[in-house]
């Protein structure tokens, strides 16, 4: 097999490069039709930038993962190679949905899948601190904020020089997210908004475990109806605004840090307030579709390399006097009905994402689908590489049980099964008796 | 300085071959750049970034995917690509260095580069000529095997990859053809907000049948075969029965 680190027919022995691909196997040879990877990459550019990713992830990402999560701490260092701010070497996917006068790419709901599915595959947790960033703070400003907004802060959103995230659950209301009782107050004479209150599972909520992440999209109730809520731009500094306490001991996702966020009487002007008041619901629900492609994505991005892993260790074992595990017919079940699985998810991520529109609502019945099915199967596919793997997988070194512990999270966050449930029984129960398409 | 890139699309390094009918498949395989033309896009854009260089095109021939393998060199780097377009097998089966460097001969005088970079060789192939044989086409000098590059009065200095070590060679002037050997450089990945630039940056597309060179392979490939399998190995008792083996089966000590 040729490897890079290992091909110098003319000079001497030259080892660098340690490629991941080289360990990982031979096997690059397609294995699915025409129609099935035109899927997954539509377009020129889209095989271009999975390209891309693949060799960030290889060299940038998997080397640093399994550190950031044994000590639960954020590798700022990494997501800054993530922006722009280091001209034409930072990989610039920060903005990858903010139009480009904004500093942004202008991709779209596509790209987003496969940029999460390529940093899943070696740092779920750190790719929830890109989706935070990515898709919660930055899509969401580009596609509800005022054009004054989008020029003040999504260029730094996007270059990476600031870190930031999104503001909804609260310690008593996460699926029930109309119950929040954050909320902002007009002040007298028309000078802004009084926000107050509490948020709860923030990720990017702090950088560095003493203070607060740098800015911050806060929905706050503004209003008596239940579904009366606004959107604000809260910034690090601001007076009142203050690290709750870091969520430590976390069962996976350990690489991105998580918070709870304190609002005392933190006075906000009005340029702060993003889309109308008491119209931020619609903001909320838009938002949540893409954010649900992202973390199927991410799902996504865990069961591939699930299964590259223990496909990897069944060829190499040996046991009964048999070539390897592939010869008996349990492991082949694991492997196989991962496999179809994860192909199965990896269709309907992508069927879902390539006609997804960002600036619009409507697609919530499938984006909480892919979720739901993707989040379980990939908590699956992992299971089963531990299985395959036995006490080796139940080993940090072996990499699958933090993907395991990883994918848990995809079950809860972004909208639990749960809310998922709900929200599709619901809009399927709206059709009535009329058969499916 | 005007500085022409070779780039070849080649069966991607990590896939594992298969022979059927008398050659090498390549239905359905992944295909990507050759790493060693990696490596030259690498060195190029860097006498560039330098501001040794003036502009750098990337030449590709080879069927319609080849402006995949341009734009990544786009992507990285390159100001514009030349894609010869062509159905012929570029893996020595149909298409073979000879005629590939009288193709690139017609680039280099039209474009009237400065410098040619190429890959020490294609990871198909594994020939090596095209480098020497397009030097020797034009009246060149020419350094294959280059570990460093350094431009100095007006020529290169570099440094070349031996059996023994690396030897220093200078360029006294340039034009000159230099291939790269695999320690040169590392090369960059391609960002996403260039990877969209270079959507807009030209590529001129010619026919190879339309160039005036004789396509027509000299040497025929009569048959392509899989490496045997590696036998078996045998576990042997102590370091005396290895020896002995070694010695009395083997022979080689």
């Amino acid at each position: 097999m040729f490897t890079r680190a290992g091909y110098a027919p003319f000079a001497s022995a030259v080892t660098r490069l340690p490629s991941l691909l080289a360990s990982v196997g031979p096997a690059r040879r397609t294995l699915s039709s025409p129609s099935i990877n035109a899927l997954f990459n539509p377009t020129d550019e889209h095989l271009a930038m999975r390209a891309t990713l693949r060799t960030f992830v290889e060299r940038e990402v998997e080397p640093q993962a399994a550190h950031y999560n044994k000590t639960e701490t954020f590798n700022r260092d990494l997501f800054r190679k993530l922006g722009t701010v280091d001209q034409d070497h930072g990989l610039g996917v920060l903005g990858l949905t903010v139009p480009e006068e904004y500093g942004g790419l202008g991709l779209d709901a596509t790209a987003v899948a496969l940029t999460h599915e390529e940093l899943s595959y070696s740092d779920p947790a750190f790719c929830l601190a890109y989706l935070a960033h990515a898709l919660l703070l930055a899509n969401n400003l580009a596609v509800n904020g005022s054009e004054a907004q989008k020029s003040r802060w999504l260029p730094d959103i996007c270059a990476g020089t600031v870190v930031g995230g999104m503001c909804m659950s609260e310690p008593n209301a996460g699926t029930d997210v109309l119950g929040m009782k954050t909320n902002a107050t007009a002040i007298e004479g028309g000078g802004g908004w009084k926000l107050n209150g509490t948020k709860m599972w923030i990720t990017n909520g702090t950088l560095d475990g003493r203070t607060t992440g740098d800015i911050f999209l806060v929905y706050a109730r503004t209003g008596p109806a239940k579904t009366d809520l606004t959107q604000f731009v809260v910034e690090k500094n601001m007076p009142g605004f203050s690290l709750g306490q870091k969520i430590v001991d976390k069962l996976g996702m350990r690489a991105s840090m998580t918070a709870e966020l304190v609002f005392e009487d933190v006075i906000l002007s009005h340029d702060h307030v993003v889309g109308e008041v008491n119209e931020a619901t619609l903001c909320m629900m838009r938002n949540l579709e893409i954010e649900r492609i992202g973390l199927a994505a991410m799902a996504l991005g865990i069961a591939r390399r699930s299964i590259d892993e223990m496909k990897r260790y069944a060829l190499e074992r040996q046991a009964f006097g048999a070539r390897n595990l592939f010869e008996f017919g349990q492991i082949q079940r694991l492997i196989a009905e991962s496999y179809a699985e994860y192909m199965a998810g990896r269709c309907y991520v992508y069927g879902v994402a390539n006609s997804l529109d960002l600036n619009k609502a409507g697609n919530g019945l499938d984006a909480d689908g892919t979720k739901l099915y993707c989040a379980k199967m990939s908590k699956e596919v992992a299971d089963r590489a531990i299985q395959v793997m036995g006490g080796y997988g139940y080993v940090g070194e072996y990499k699958v049980e933090r993907l395991w512990r990883d994918a848990k999270l995809l079950e809860i966050g972004g909208g639990t099964n749960e809310s998922h449930h709900k929200n599709m029984a619901r809009d399927l129960r709206k059709r009535g008796i009329a058969p499916l398409d | 300085m005007k500085i022409l890139v070779g780039i070849k699309r080649v069966v991607d390094y990590a896939v594992k071959v298969r022979v059927s009918k008398g050659t090498v498949d390549l239905a359905n395989v992944k295909q990507s750049m050759n790493p060693f033309c990696e490596i030259a896009v690498e060195e190029a854009v860097r006498l560039k970034e330098s501001k040794n260089a003036s502009e750098v095109v990337a030449l590709s021939i080879g069927p319609k995917q080849c402006t995949e393998t341009i734009r990544t060199a786009l992507a990285m780097g390159c100001d514009r690509g030349i894609h010869i377009q062509t159905d012929l097998r570029t893996d020595y089966m149909d298409l073979q260095p000879f005629a590939i460097a009288q193709l690139f001969q017609k680039i280099v005088e039209k474009e009237k580069s400065d410098l040619v970079l190429l890959g020490k060789q294609g990871i198909d192939s594994d020939c090596g000529q095209t480098g020497p044989m397009l030097a020797g086409m034009m009246g060149w000098p020419q350094v294959t095997f280059a570990a460093k590059v350094e431009v100095k009065d007006g020529g290169l200095l570099v440094e070349r990859e031996t059996d023994s070590g690396t030897e220093t060679i200078q360029v006294k002037s340039l034009p000159a053809v230099v291939t790269c050997d695999l320690r040169l450089n590392e090369p960059r990945y391609a960002t996403l907000p260039n990877i969209m630039k270079a959507k807009k940056k030209p590529v001129e597309t010619l026919k190879a049948e339309e160039m005036g060179v004789d396509l027509v392979p000299h040497n025929q490939v009569l048959e392509i075969l899989e490496p045997p399998p590696r036998k078996e190995g045998i576990m042997v008792e102590n370091v005396d029965s290895l020896i002995d083996k070694l010695r009395n089966e083997a022979q080689v000590i």
